[in-house]
């Protein structure tokens, strides 16, 4: 039994572990009744346990299982949790207590060569805490603190005999490695799975039935039928939600990667839930191959950090890319001017003669050099950080200096982002998150609005000290031009998930924005939120769904207020939520995105599209989430079949509604409530989390002076908290706008949508076609990839095939060739010896005639010639 | 020794007792004339031995032990030809050597 007192962290794999249990274990049971079952018609002891496993209709068995799993998961993450927060101030102390006492060590260095100058003012608790202690005490207690919330374990090694540096590039680890964030996002995780494992029991309650007639799928027969899929919907959400709890749960990329491909199989398998429509396996093909392209850049990334840093592990790629925390100098030299800890560039010294020595190569600081350097990783006693003119290795070991190309590092970024880009839908890889809405409802709100799609948003956060400021501006503009374009979209949609899955995709964008401008914790704070209030809205869509017997358009609802009242409220809190309404969750975080933006644009002025673009779309978001409310539940009905049958679903389906609706409103919190920037969970995420070395104004370097570690990010930063109530209210002021707009087309009716859509055709019709992208791939990609098939297998037919026939057909020839050979001369010849023998002993025969008086008379006779031959020779022999 | 009769008659008449005997097994249909010209053939080189051991000292002992031991060979062949002769008229009601032709090849 671990000891989850002294190493808490391990109360995170076990939540991981759960769901994975609960997908060993119904896998197991669909498999033992599936090897049973054609065996139990005959046999009476093999019926018997096939009824005890629950024969053809289990029943709910196998959503209790699961759903018990994760709940057990939720209350292992609630715990760790809970533990965690009360251990991060003392962790959060220790680390500033450690920088400070290094800087006292080192000043005490110097000052036996340099002048006294005045003494910065310090935190105070961090001056308490390292006041009489040794840099070295207190790194050893910070060490005691991290170990109970990491480890790792060696998974996987290569020969290491011909590399010196045995660590280098060699070890494949498993490991865990819990911060705020991911605290925090386990807690999202687990709660809302918990929710949709809850409402999918409800939703799912068809597929119990032992026969389900698909009237979607036309056979020759009238509509298909099949057997009830219940377990395995439900052996499907376990094994997402291990993998997705993995995800977050790695302290290194591979694992990531491992967990990225799983939650990738999972979405294709959900998507495809309903794999005999066309559509959804299309769909699901779709989703996977768009976002194979995505995972290509990710391995192109994770190669060449492996190859420059050696190592997958975060916090030491992170040690080496910035500036180390515990450098005792902790000054990047150049001329005398201290360089900042962003990322230390540097450039190829042409000025010393011997350039290659051995294998390292020699370089000089510059602001904006070509290479960028790789610090040690493990520093040694007094390190004095990189000073002019330094060696930097090739393949650097522990404790040298590397360097890596800018532009590799660059790239590295730009992979990664790919990744992320087919993950999470963003632009240009958006197509496939709409289509993936043929999966059933509870997974388009678990997997394709609140955990999956947010996968990529977190790895960017994970990823965010790797990123060079190229990467951040094209994740700010792939941001602004994806958050823009869905939510055009979404205006003309009238399919209801549909007009979801858009604002999912937008919603996406403004959190890659958010991290793209600086923002941080504002995007990662919008990913929590927008979960909770997109998995709202998703199961919201899900009970109309299911309400009007699995009518998803739009233009066929209207007026079922009163009909589904819990439903109508809860979802009116997430539309509210979405559209940014002052002291609903999406408020917060959306606000700080908005002045993040802002603050990005009053520094770079040239980049004012990547405010101008947000702004606009609150406006358009607030319009097209009132549209879908309003057409949805207001109004007169416009179908009467689908009224009529209009029901409230059962209580496990509006439990976790209502549950959803409480969180979305008040999850994102703080006091006072009319400051944005109080959100509670926002500051955890920004005082525990936050990458240090983003964009804090009040990084210490180790003498305890204030050191900006990018003096743009520190102005943007500047601006973002000065002009937040300016960008407030200008938020406000779209967002009434675009409120205005949908009450006066959809509520009061005095506008005519019909006439707007009359009036700008070709707009309708763009928007209606999604900017024409399906059409753009297909034309672009799709079909020259099938022409380029068609060729490939043209040359396949017609030259390959062809050669490899005329070989075939040498082959026979030749055959025949050797085969007559063979029969003629190889066999000739033996038959030929055994013809002479058989022959000659046939004849020899005659000589055996059985008479003894023959015998004698041969006997006599040859003894006479015998003799006459003697007689002969001796005559010869001797002359007569 | 005998000065009289030189050694050039003896094996003459051994060589005429060989043949004798070789024509009588060659000839004979009867299973017991085969077995007289054995004997015919046997007392032949008897009588060559025996010659000479009387013509050649070296060999006067040796001569009259190998025809002593022709003398007893000579009987047990006898006992055994007879005995097959016995067993084949037995089996086919007659001493002809001819009707007896199983192992023709």
């Amino acid at each position: 039994m671990p000891d989850f007192a002294d190493k808490p962290g391990l109360l995170y794999v076990l939540a991981t572990l759960l769901p994975v249990a609960s997908f060993t274990i119904l896998l197991l049971w669909g498999a033992l009744r599936w090897a049973l079952r054609p065996y139990a018609k005959d046999n009476a002891t093999v019926d018997g346990i096939f009824q005890a496993i629950g024969g053809e209709v289990p029943g709910r068995a196998p959503a209790y299982v699961a759903t018990a799993a994760i709940f057990l998961s939720f209350c292992c993450a609630l715990i760790g949790f809970v533990t965690f927060l009360s251990d991060a101030p003392k962790l959060y102390r220790l680390e500033h207590a450690l920088r400070d006492a290094v800087a006292k060590h080192a000043k005490a260095h110097d000052d036996e060569n340099e002048p006294k100058k005045d003494q910065p003012e310090k935190d105070a608790k961090a001056e308490g805490e390292g006041k009489h202690k040794k840099p070295d005490e207190i790194a050893a207690e910070l060490r005691k603190e991290q170990i109970r919330w990491q480890h790792s374990w060696q998974w996987a090694r290569v020969n290491t005999s011909q590399i010196a540096d045995a660590d280098r590039g060699t070890i494949l680890t498993l490991g865990f490695r819990i911060d705020m964030l991911s605290a925090v996002m386990f807690m999202m995780v687990t709660f809302i799975a918990t929710l949709i494992h809850l409402f999918s029991i409800g939703y799912m309650s068809d597929e119990l039935k032992k026969e389900v007639e698909d009237h979607e799928v036309h056979t020759a027969h009238g509509h298909y039928h099949r057997r009830g899929r219940f377990g395995r919907f439900f052996m499907y959400l376990s094994l997402f939600c291990f993998s997705m709890l993995n995800l977050l749960l790695a302290d290194n990329l591979f694992q990531i990667f491992v967990s990225w491909e799983l939650v990738g199989i999972c979405s294709f398998l959900l998507i495809g839930f309903y794999f005999e429509r066309t559509s959804a396996s299309n769909a699901s093909n779709k989703a996977f191959i768009t976002n194979r392209i995505g995972d290509a850049g990710f391995i192109i990334g994770m190669l060449i950090l492996w190859t420059y840093f050696g190592s997958f592990n975060f916090e030491q790629i992170f040690t080496q890319v910035r500036c180390p925390h515990n450098d005792t100098h902790g000054e990047i030299v150049h001329e005398g001017k201290k360089l900042g800890a962003n990322l230390v560039r540097a450039d190829l010294d042409s000025v010393t003669e011997d350039k290659r020595v051995g294998n390292w190569q020699r370089y000089k600081l510059v602001p904006n050099g070509s290479h960028v350097l790789i610090m040690p990783r493990e520093i040694p006693g007094h390190y004095h950080g990189p000073q002019d003119g330094v060696r930097a290795f090739v393949q650097p070991k522990k404790n040298q200096l590397g360097a890596i190309p800018y532009w590799l590092l660059t790239l590295a970024g730009l992979g990664i982002f790919l990744g992320c880009v087919g993950k999470s839908a963003q632009f240009p890889l958006q197509v496939w998150l709409p289509d993936a809405m043929e999966g059933p409802t509870p997974v388009s709100a678990l997997i394709h609005a609140a955990t999956m799609v947010a996968a990529g948003v977190y790895l960017v956060g994970r990823c965010y000290p790797l990123f060079t400021l190229d990467v951040l501006l094209t994740i700010s503009y792939v941001g602004a031009i994806t958050l823009f374009v869905a939510a055009t979209i979404a205006v003309v949609m009238t399919d209801i998930k549909k007009v979801l899955a858009y604002s999912t995709v937008s919603q996406l964008g403004y959190m890659m924005l958010g991290l793209g401008v600086g923002g941080w914790t504002a995007g990662l704070l919008h990913l929590l939120t927008h979960a909770f209030f997109k998995a709202l809205l998703f199961l919201g869509s899900g009970s109309v769904i299911y309400g009007c017997h699995h009518q998803q358009d739009m233009g066929k609802m209207g007026g079922l207020y009163p009909k589904m009242k819990i439903t109508a409220l809860t979802m009116l809190m997430g539309v509210l939520a979405i559209a940014g309404t002052p002291f609903f969750s999406g408020w917060y975080s959306k606000d700080e995105i908005l002045a993040g933006a802002f603050g990005y644009f009053m520094v770079n002025k040239q980049h004012f599209l990547l405010f101008l673009l947000p702004l606009l779309t609150a406006g358009i978001t607030t319009f097209y989430m009132f549209r879908m409310w309003f057409m949805t539940f207001t109004g007169k009905p416009k179908d009467d079949h689908v009224h009529e049958h209009a029901h409230e679903s059962p209580w496990p389906m509006t439990v976790p509604l209502i549950l959803l609706a409480i969180l979305s409103v008040c999850v994102a919190w703080g006091w006072p409530l009319h400051k944005p920037q109080n959100s509670w969970l926002g500051h955890q995420l920004h005082h525990y989390s936050q990458p240090k070395t983003v964009t804090d104004p009040a990084f210490r370097d180790d003498h305890g002076d204030l050191v900006p570690l990018d003096a743009d990010l520190v102005a943007e930063n500047k601006a973002a908290i000065q002009h937040h109530s300016i960008v407030g209210m200008l938020a406000i002021a779209v967002v009434a706008i675009g409120l205005a707009f949908a009450l006066a087309l959809y509520y009061f009716g005095a506008l005519d949508p019909n006439e707007a859509k009359e009036q700008f055709p070709g707009v309708h019709r763009f928007l209606l076609q999604k900017w024409y992208f399906d059409e753009l791939y297909s034309v672009a990609i799709v079909r020259p990839g099938l022409t380029i098939a068609h060729w490939c297998r043209n040359f396949d037919t017609h030259v390959v095939d062809a050669f490899v026939n005329l070989i075939g057909k040498w082959n026979i020839v030749a055959s025949y060739w050797s085969g007559r050979f063979d029969k003629g001369i190889v066999d000739g010849f033996v038959n030929l010896i055994a013809d002479v023998s058989f022959t000659s002993g046939n004849w020899l025969r005659n000589v055996q005639t059985g008479y003894l008086r023959s015998y004698i008379l041969f006997l006599a006779l040859a003894g006479m010639a015998v003799w006459i031959l003697l007689y002969a020779w001796a005559g010869t022999l001797f002359g007569g | 020794m005998s000065e009289g009769v030189a050694l050039y008659p003896y094996l003459v008449l051994g060589a005429l007792l060989f043949t004798c005997g070789v024509i009588c097994m060659a000839t004979k249909r009867n299973a017991i004339g085969v077995l007289i010209g054995v004997e015919l053939v046997l007392n032949g080189s008897n009588i060559n031995f025996v010659a000479f051991s009387q013509y050649n000292p070296d060999f006067q002992v040796e001569g009259m032990i190998f025809a002593l031991f022709v003398i007893v060979m000579a009987a047990g062949e006898a006992a055994v030809a007879l005995a097959i002769v016995l067993n084949f008229y037995n089996n086919h009601s007659t001493v002809d050597v001819d009707s007896a032709e199983e192992l023709k090849g």
